[in-house]
């Protein structure tokens, strides 16, 4: 019997086993042997360094507008009210939609010309925005649409923890006078650090390799500024056959993610771990 | 005035609410309401903007039509694939769990430590280097290629774990004593317990495989073993200009697994997060 669980755990293992390690020696699935060829291909591409801007715009940008929204709606949850477990249920739709769905209903809800969003700014006087079609708007309009997608599912980690918070220690603030933005800012934001952290660094880890919407609606345009790392990394292996660069690729992504993970923790990680 | 100033909050929660839902659910009205309309109309609706658009249209033209264009072969690819590898996942995940909870073995805390970090790996981080992979073995455009990857999954093989880890010991000793074997244990008694994590799981792996887009981009794609995500992002680019087919397709491709977490949603959830709704 133990056999057949190892066997099955395997395919995970080696997939993990492959992303690190094998992928950047090989070329177009060939056994040839280049070392760090790929590599040094990639540093002298032009290419390669406008992907790697786009994924730290998106990174930088996507990652706090989530992690603020998701704690915004969670404290909007949190209350008790009339109707609350249908009002949560509706913010919920969202996980259950395909990212892809999202994508083409938000793509042509942001078409330029049609679409839904440009009719009602309209409305109160707004012109046009090219949003997809925008070099300066494409990033931004992906943000939205994976935010929309995005938001409900870190919000429940985070309503989670804020319904572990003892109700004591907000009664003792409000006592010694505190107002709404001091009981949230000493009692809240303290309490929560260790799922903000959690929700941060799982929230980076996803957004490191979207890209359903690049693949659905940009291409990685306009003019590259919506080319993340993995979009590129998917381009280079199935629109050009290069899987060697490819595979170096996917793995420079890792490498960055475990970086920034790793920064995260260390600096927003409990200090006072050891007091615990 | 008192009564005014204590009245606020209230106020202005319900207008982060009502905001918030606008923009959660303006998506689904808008694409739904557009699914049953004539192409013409989602335009002419919107130059100027009227109310109309949110309005659900009496055609259902566009229905036929994607069906027509052979979606309904995407349904039966991924209806096969998804409940296959429920079937299958929930086999081999439960039996997992259950030797992770129950038996000591060379390694096991080793081998648990991995499968608690191949959930932290998104599935578009390895799908390149399972291609190679796949491609290595020969299953390059099958519907193994489809299956066999998305089977194993850790976070279902740790749900089981921390259940099976939870039935009482004297249960299972004196099931021991009265001479069954451990593979009875797990099938008649600890599965029948497991039955809230059983459906968790299940629509854990279902929904894994019918929202799974880049995967089977890349692992099959020839036509004949499209998945519902693949074949819908096929139709957006192909007919771009036919928008209530786009949105019919959607709907169908969408409606289908959020009327199953809609129906588990405590289970689906605390599956997926480990957060129990209240």
């Amino acid at each position: 019997m133990l056999g057949l669980f190892l066997f099955k755990i395997y395919p995970i293992f080696l997939a993990i086993w492959e992303s690190f390690f094998i992928e950047s020696f090989g070329v177009g699935g060939g056994k040839i042997f280049v070392g760090w060829e790929n590599f040094t291909l990639l540093w002298n591409d032009f290419v390669f360094w406008r992907s790697v801007r786009a994924t730290a715009i998106l990174t930088v940008v996507i990652n706090p507008v989530q992690i603020s929204l998701a704690l915004a709606l969670a404290l909007l949850l949190q209350r008790r009210s009339r109707h609350i477990r249908l009002i949560r249920s509706l913010f919920l739709l969202p996980i259950g939609i395909a990212l892809p769905i999202a994508t083409i209903i938000w793509g042509l809800m942001l078409n330029p010309n049609d679409g839904l969003i440009n009719a009602m700014l309209g409305i109160f006087g707004i012109s046009r925005q090219p949003f997809l079609t925008s070099e300066d708007q494409a990033i931004w309009a992906i943000v939205a649409i994976a935010t929309w997608k995005g938001v409900a599912f870190w919000m429940l980690f985070l309503l989670a923890g804020l319904e572990d918070i003892p109700r004591q220690l907000y009664e003792a603030v409000r006592i010694d006078g505190a107002n709404w933005l001091q009981r949230h800012r000493y009692v809240t934001l303290p309490m929560l650090r260790r799922t903000i952290l959690f929700v941060l660094v799982a929230d980076t880890a996803t957004n490191f390799v979207l890209v359903v919407p690049m693949i659905i609606l940009t291409q990685g345009g306009p003019r590259q500024s919506t080319n993340v790392l993995m979009y590129e990394a998917y381009r280079t292996g199935f629109l050009f056959q290069d899987f060697g660069k490819s595979m170096a690729i996917v793995t420079i992504l890792t490498s960055i993610t475990m970086l920034v993970i790793a920064l995260q923790v260390l600096f927003l990680g409990d200090r006072r771990g050891a007091n615990k | 005035m008192n009564g005014m100033l204590r009245k606020w909050p209230v106020i202005a929660w319900y207008v982060c609410v009502v905001i918030g839902l606008v923009i959660t659910l303006l998506p689904f009205v808008y694409a739904a309401a557009g699914s049953l309309k004539p192409n013409h109309l989602m335009f002419s609706e919107l130059s100027p903007f009227t109310l109309k658009a949110f309005l659900p249209g009496t055609d259902p033209v566009a229905y036929f039509n994607i069906f027509e264009k052979g979606f309904g072969r995407a349904i039966l690819n991924t209806l096969f694939v998804s409940c296959t590898s429920v079937v299958i996942g929930l086999l081999v995940n439960s039996t997992a769990g259950f030797a992770f909870a129950r038996f000591r073995f060379h390694g096991d805390k080793v081998l648990f430590a991995i499968v608690l970090v191949t959930f932290a790996v998104p599935a578009e981080a390895i799908a390149i280097p399972l291609f190679i992979m796949i491609r290595g073995l020969g299953w390059f455009d099958s519907f193994t290629a489809l299956i066999v990857p998305g089977i194993a999954n850790g976070l279902v093989i740790f749900l089981y774990r921390q259940f099976f880890a939870g039935v009482p010991n004297e249960l299972i000793e004196a099931a021991r004593v009265d001479g069954l074997s451990w593979w009875r244990i797990y099938w008649t008694i600890c599965m029948p317990l497991a039955k809230p994590v059983t459906i968790g799981a299940g629509l854990l792996l279902f929904v894994f495989q019918w929202e799974s887009y880049l995967w089977p981009l890349i692992a099959a794609p020839s036509p004949e073993h499209h998945l519902i995500q693949v074949a819908l992002g096929r139709f957006s680019t192909e007919f771009s200009a036919i928008w209530n087919e786009q949105f019919a397709a959607s709907t169908i491709a969408g409606a289908l697994p959020l009327v199953f977490i809609f129906i588990y949603q405590k289970q689906f959830v605390s599956a997926l997060t480990g957060v129990d709704l209240k």
